[in-house]
C-alpha cells in the first residue's frame, strides 16, 4: 500500500540529502547568536540605526524568554546557537546546472501537480537565467503595480528606501516582544515582503512572494509587514503548492498586516515544506506568527490556509478587530500524515463595535499524525453587536493520528453572539462503498471525499491556488489508504 | 522566570483526627508533598481564569472544629448523612441499616477495609485536578465510605448535607469514596451549604468507583454562602455497561470551582453529565469536566449551561479524550451561556482530544444575551418586560433542572433560581 507514499516522501528526502550541505563559505556567519552578530547582520543590509536598535531591543527581550511549551506538539530541544544566522545567497555555481541534475522523482512530483516547465526550474533550485528571473517577470509586474502607486518590495529594501512607512508600521501589529519565536525573529529576520497599498487603490494583482526576485533566498526568518491605506485592496500569495526545497530547519516568520479604514487585506498560504520521511526523520520546523490589525472602520483582513507540509507547525493566523465594523475571516486546511503535527488555528480580538468573524477550519490527519486545532475568540467589553461563527471539523484516516481542538471563548459583552461547533468524524465506509462500486479506486475516493470536506476553504483561495491545492491533497495522502 | 508560588508553610501542620493507620500513612505521604505543590497561577492552564480568586492565607490552614448546629436546607425525603466541617455527625444523619449498603467513617474502619480504600483513593482523579486532590489527601480528618454489594439498590436518594460553619477563618476537607457493586444502584445527592460569615475555604473531593453494569445518580448543589471558596473535584471511575448521571446545580460565591473527571474504562460504559450555573454581583464559577473515553463502545453526553449577570464570572472547561483504543465511541459536548450583562464575563473552552478513528465526536458552544424577538413576543402578549426575561432566562436553564431525578431537589432549585431571576432582574 505505502509504496506511493514512500516514493513521495523519498523523493523529497532524497532531494533535502542532495547538495545541499553547504561548506561554510566566507560569507556565511558562524552559528551562534549574540549582539555583535546582530550587529554584522544590520551592517550587511546597510540598515540605519533605528533598525538595529529595534533589532537589539527585541534580542534582548527575547533572551528573557521561555520557549513555549503549551502547543501539542512534541520536538527535541532546539540550540538557538547552533544556527547561523546569516548566509549570503547561494552562488550560482553552487546550484544544479540543469533539470537533468535535479532527483527524477521530484521532478514527478512536478508533474503530477501541474506546474509549467520553466516554474519547475526555479523550484528545483536550478540556476534560473537572469533573464528570465528579473526582466520578463519584473516588467510584466512591475510596470502597473508602479502606475498604481503600490510599494512591493523586500523588507530590507523598505527600510532603506521608506522607512518612514516601516518605522510607522513595523512591531505594530507584532511587537518586538510579542512571543519567544516573534522575539526571534524580529532580532534576526533576514528579509521578507514589503507592501503599501495607498489610499483608494485597489491592487491591480494578485502579489505573490513567488514572483518577487529573490524571493527563494529570504532565509528562515522571513519578515513580512503588509499595509493597504484607506479604501485599498490586496490579495497577497505567499509560499507554492510545489514541495519547496530548503535546508534550514527552524523557520520563525512574522506577518503584519494592517488595513486602515475600509480597506481590505486578502493573504493566502500554501505551505508545503519538507515535512520530514515517513519516519518522523527530519523536516521543517515552521514557528510562524501572523497577524492581521483591523484598526480602520469597515475594513477587512481575510486569511486563507493551506498547510501540507513540515514536521511541525505552529501558527495562528490572528485578526484584531479595532474598528468599527471590521471583518476577520480564517479559512484553514491542516493536513497531517505520517509523523507529521500541527498545532495551529486563529485569534479573533473584537474590541469595536459590530464587529465580525468567521473561522472555518478543516483538519485532515492520517498516518501517525497530530492534528490540532487551537484559537481563541474574544469579546472585549465595548465589541457591542460583535459577532463570530467557528466551525472546526476533523477528519481521521487512520487509527493512529490524532484530532484534536481547543477552543477558547471569553465573551466581555452581552450584545456579542458566538457560536462555535466542532465534529470529528472518519472517512466514512458508506462514502467509500458508494464511490468504490461506482468502480472509483480507493485512493482516488478518500481524495475526492477530502476534496469535498475542504471545498469550504478552497472556495475561498485565488482560482489557480485553489486548482492546485486540491492536487497537493492528493499528492500528500498517496498511500494513507489501501 | 519566577518561581512558582508553593503553597503556605500554615497547611503542613500534621491534620488532626484518628484515622486507621493505611490513611493515615497515606494522607501524611500525600502532605509531604505539599512543599513542593505548585500554587495555581495564570500560567496554570486549567487555573488561568480563578488563581486570583483562590486565596490560601494562613489563617485559612485552620481546621474547621467539628461542632455547631447543623441542619440540611431541603426537606429531605430519603436517607441522609450530616457532614459538618468535613466530620460526619452520627445525630444529625438518619439512614437505615439497609442490607447490601454499608455507610462508614474512615475513622470507624477495621485494618483491612482501611489498607483496600488507602490503596484506592486519588485513582479516579489525574493531576489536572492535584492541586484539589492533593490538599484534599494531605487535609482530611475524617471520610464516609459508601459501598454497594452487587446487585444493591438504594430504594431512596440518599443525602449528603456538607455543611460548612464559618464562625472562624478556616477550612474544611469532606471526602467520600463511593464504590457501588456490579449491577447495584444509588442516586445521591450532595448538597453543599454554609453558615456564618467568616471567610472559609472547602476543598471536597467525591469519588464514585462504578462496578459492572451499575447504575449512579449524582446530583451536587452549591448554594454556599458568599464567604465560602469552594474547590471540589468529583472523580468517577466507570466499568463495563456502568451507567453514571450527573447533575450539577451552582450559585456562584468567592470561588467556586468543581473539576468533575469520568473515566470509561469498560465497554459500553455511558455518561450523561448535566450542569447549571448562575452568578451574580461579583462571583465567580468555574467548572471543569473531563470525560475519558478509555474503552471502545462507549457513549458520554455532556450539557451546560451557564448564566452570568453583574460583574460575575462564569467559566466552563469540557474536554473529552478519546484514546486510541477507544472506537466506535460517541461523545457530545454542547454547552450555551447567557450574559446578562455587560459588566460580566463567560469563558469557555470546549476541547476534543481524538486517537481513534471510528468516532463520532463533536461540540457545539454559544456566548450570547437573550432573543430580543422572544422578549417583544411575550411583552406583547401583555407580560411585563421583568417577567419576560425572567421567563425566557428560566426556560433557558430548566430543560436541565427538569431533568434532575429527585422531585424535592428539583423543586428547590428552581425555586432558588427563580428568586435569583427576580433579584437579577428587578431594575429592568
Amino acid at each position: 500500500m505505502a509504496t506511493t507514499d514512500t516514493e513521495v516522501n523519498e523523493l523529497i528526502k532524497r532531494e533535502y540529502e542532495h547538495g545541499f550541505v553547504t561548506d561554510i563559505e566566507s560569507d556565511t556567519f558562524e552559528p551562534g547568536l549574540n549582539e555583535d552578530v546582530i550587529a554584522r547582520l544590520s551592517g550587511i543590509k546597510k540598515e540605519p540605526e533605528w533598525m538595529l536598535e529595534w533589532r537589539l531591543k527585541a534580542y534582548r527581550r527575547w533572551l528573557e524568554m521561555d520557549e513555549p511549551d503549551w502547543a501539542h506538539v512534541g520536538y527535541p530541544k532546539i540550540d538557538y546557537n547552533s544556527i547561523s544566522y546569516y548566509s549570503a545567497p547561494k552562488r550560482k555555481e553552487d546550484m544544479p546546472q540543469s533539470l537533468d541534475e535535479v532527483d527524477p522523482e521530484l521532478l514527478r512530483t512536478y508533474e503530477k501537480l501541474g506546474i509549467p516547465l520553466h516554474e519547475r526550474e526555479k523550484l528545483a533550485g536550478v540556476a534560473v537565467d537572469a533573464v528570465f528571473d528579473s526582466v520578463s517577470v519584473a516588467t510584466t509586474f512591475k510596470e502597473p503595480l508602479a502606475k498604481a502607486g503600490v510599494i512591493f518590495c523586500s523588507i530590507s529594501e523598505a527600510v532603506r528606501d521608506y522607512p518612514e512607512l516601516v518605522q510607522k508600521y513595523l512591531g505594530t501589529v507584532v511587537p518586538h516582544g510579542d512571543n519567544f519565536f516573534a522575539a526571534l525573529n524580529s532580532a534576526v529576520f533576514s528579509d521578507g515582503t514589503f507592501v503599501y497599498v495607498p489610499k483608494g487603490v485597489r491592487c491591480p494583482m494578485e502579489l505573490s512572494t513567488y514572483f518577487r526576485i529573490n524571493a527563494a533566498n529570504t532565509g528562515q526568518f522571513e519578515r513580512t509587514l503588509i499595509i493597504a491605506d484607506e479604501g485599498s485592496y490586496v490579495s497577497y500569495l505567499e509560499g507554492c503548492t510545489a514541495p519547496m526545497r530548503d535546508e534550514n530547519q527552524l523557520h520563525a516568520a512574522v506577518v503584519e498586516l494592517v488595513a486602515l479604514d475600509d480597506a481590505q487585506i486578502k493573504y493566502s498560504t500554501v505551505q508545503n515544506w519538507y515535512p520530514g520521511d515517513e519516519e518522523g526523520k527530519g523536516g521543517i520546523f515552521n514557528f510562524v506568527t501572523k497577524r492581521g490589525a483591523a484598526i480602520g472602520k469597515n475594513s477587512k483582513i481575510s486569511w486563507t490556509q493551506v498547510e501540507t507540509g513540515s514536521a511541525i507547525t505552529w501558527k495562528y493566523p490572528s485578526c484584531i478587530l479595532r474598528g468599527d465594523n471590521s471583518v476577520g475571516e480564517f479559512y484553514s486546511v491542516a493536513l497531517t500524515n505520517n509523523y507529521q503535527q500541527a498545532d495551529t488555528g486563529t485569534k479573533m480580538i473584537h474590541l469595536g463595535k459590530n464587529t465580525s468573524s468567521t473561522i472555518i477550519s478543516k483538519g485532515i490527519s492520517a498516518g501517525k499524525s497530530s492534528n490540532a486545532y487551537r484559537g481563541l475568540v474574544k469579546f472585549g467589553p465595548g465589541a457591542e453587536g460583535a459577532r463570530n461563527f467557528t466551525q472546526c471539523d476533523s477528519l481521521l484516516i487512520g487509527d493512529r493520528c490524532g484530532a484534536h481542538t481547543f477552543p477558547y471563548i471569553e465573551s466581555k459583552n452581552k450584545s456579542a453572539i458566538v457560536e462555535h461547533e466542532a465534529t470529528t468524524s472518519k472517512v466514512s465506509d458508506e462514502q467509500m462503498f458508494l464511490c468504490r462500486q461506482r468502480g472509483i479506486d480507493p485512493e482516488q475516493a478518500v481524495s475526492m471525499i477530502v476534496n469535498g470536506f475542504c471545498k469550504e476553504v478552497f472556495r475561498e483561495l485565488p482560482m489557480e491556488f485553489a486548482v492546485e491545492a486540491g492536487k497537493l491533497l492528493e499528492v500528500s495522502l498517496e498511500g494513507s489508504v489501501g | 522566570m519566577r518561581p512558582a508560588p508553593t503553597l503556605s508553610t500554615a497547611f503542613l501542620h500534621p491534620a488532626g483526627g484518628s484515622l486507621p493507620e493505611p490513611l493515615a500513612a497515606l494522607r501524611k505521604q500525600q502532605g509531604s508533598g505539599l512543599v513542593d505543590l505548585p500554587l495555581p497561577t495564570r500560567k496554570t492552564e486549567n487555573w488561568k481564569y480563578s488563581s486570583k480568586y483562590l486565596k490560601l492565607t494562613d489563617d485559612m490552614a485552620i481546621s474547621l472544629p467539628a461542632e455547631g448546629k447543623s441542619g440540611s436546607s431541603l426537606a429531605v425525603p430519603g436517607y441522609k448523612v450530616v457532614l459538618l466541617n468535613g466530620i460526619m455527625m452520627p445525630e444529625a444523619s438518619d439512614y437505615p441499616d439497609l442490607d447490601g449498603i454499608t455507610i462508614e467513617r474512615f475513622e470507624d474502619l477495621d485494618s483491612d477495609t482501611a489498607t483496600w480504600l488507602a490503596g484506592r483513593l486519588d485513582h479516579a482523579l489525574d493531576s489536572r485536578s492535584v492541586q484539589i486532590s492533593r490538599l484534599n489527601t494531605a487535609r482530611f480528618e475524617d471520610g464516609l465510605l459508601i459501598r454497594l454489594k452487587p446487585g444493591a439498590v438504594l430504594d431512596q436518594p440518599l443525602f449528603i448535607v456538607h455543611e460548612t460553619q464559618a464562625d472562624a477563618s478556616g477550612s474544611a476537607y469532606p471526602r467520600i469514596y463511593v464504590d457501588a457493586g456490579a449491577n447495584s444502584q444509588i442516586t445521591l445527592v450532595e448538597e453543599y451549604i454554609s453558615g456564618g460569615s467568616e471567610s472559609v475555604m472547602v476543598n471536597t473531593v467525591t469519588e464514585l468507583n462504578l462496578g459492572e453494569g451499575a447504575n449512579v445518580t449524582s446530583i451536587r448543589l452549591n448554594m454556599e454562602g458568599e464567604n465560602v471558596q469552594h474547590i471540589g473535584a468529583t472523580g468517577v471511575l466507570q466499568q463495563r455497561s456502568s451507567r453514571f448521571e450527573s447533575h450539577c446545580v451552582g450559585f456562584g460565591g468567592l470561588l467556586r470551582r468543581h473539576d468533575l473527571q469520568v473515566r470509561l474504562e469498560g465497554e459500553g460504559a455511558e455518561c450523561k453529565l448535566n450542569g447549571v450555573v448562575v452568578t451574580q454581583d461579583k462571583q465567580h464559577y468555574d467548572n471543569h469536566t473531563t470525560i475519558e473515553h478509555v474503552a471502545a463502545r462507549c457513549n458520554s453526553e455532556e450539557t451546560y449551561r451557564n448564566i452570568a449577570a453583574d460583574q460575575s464570572h462564569a467559566i466552563f472547561n469540557g474536554r473529552i479524550h478519546i484514546h486510541q483504543d477507544a472506537q466506535k465511541s460517541n461523545a457530545n459536548m454542547n454547552n450555551k451561556n447567557l450574559l446578562l450583562s455587560n459588566g460580566a464575563e463567560i469563558d469557555t473552552k470546549p476541547e476534543l482530544e481524538i486517537y481513534a478513528d471510528d468516532v463520532k465526536c463533536a461540540h457545539g458552544a454559544t456566548i450570547g444575551q437573550l432573543d430580543e424577538i422572544s422578549l417583544f413576543y411575550l411583552v406583547s402578549r401583555g407580560i411585563g418586560r421583568r417577567e419576560a426575561n425572567v421567563l425566557l432566562t428560566m426556560a433557558f436553564i430548566n430543560e436541565l433542572v427538569e431533568q434532575i431525578p429527585v422531585e424535592t431537589v428539583r423543586e428547590t432549585t428552581q425555586g432558588r433560581l427563580n428568586q435569583f431571576f427576580e433579584q437579577t432582574f428587578q431594575e429592568a
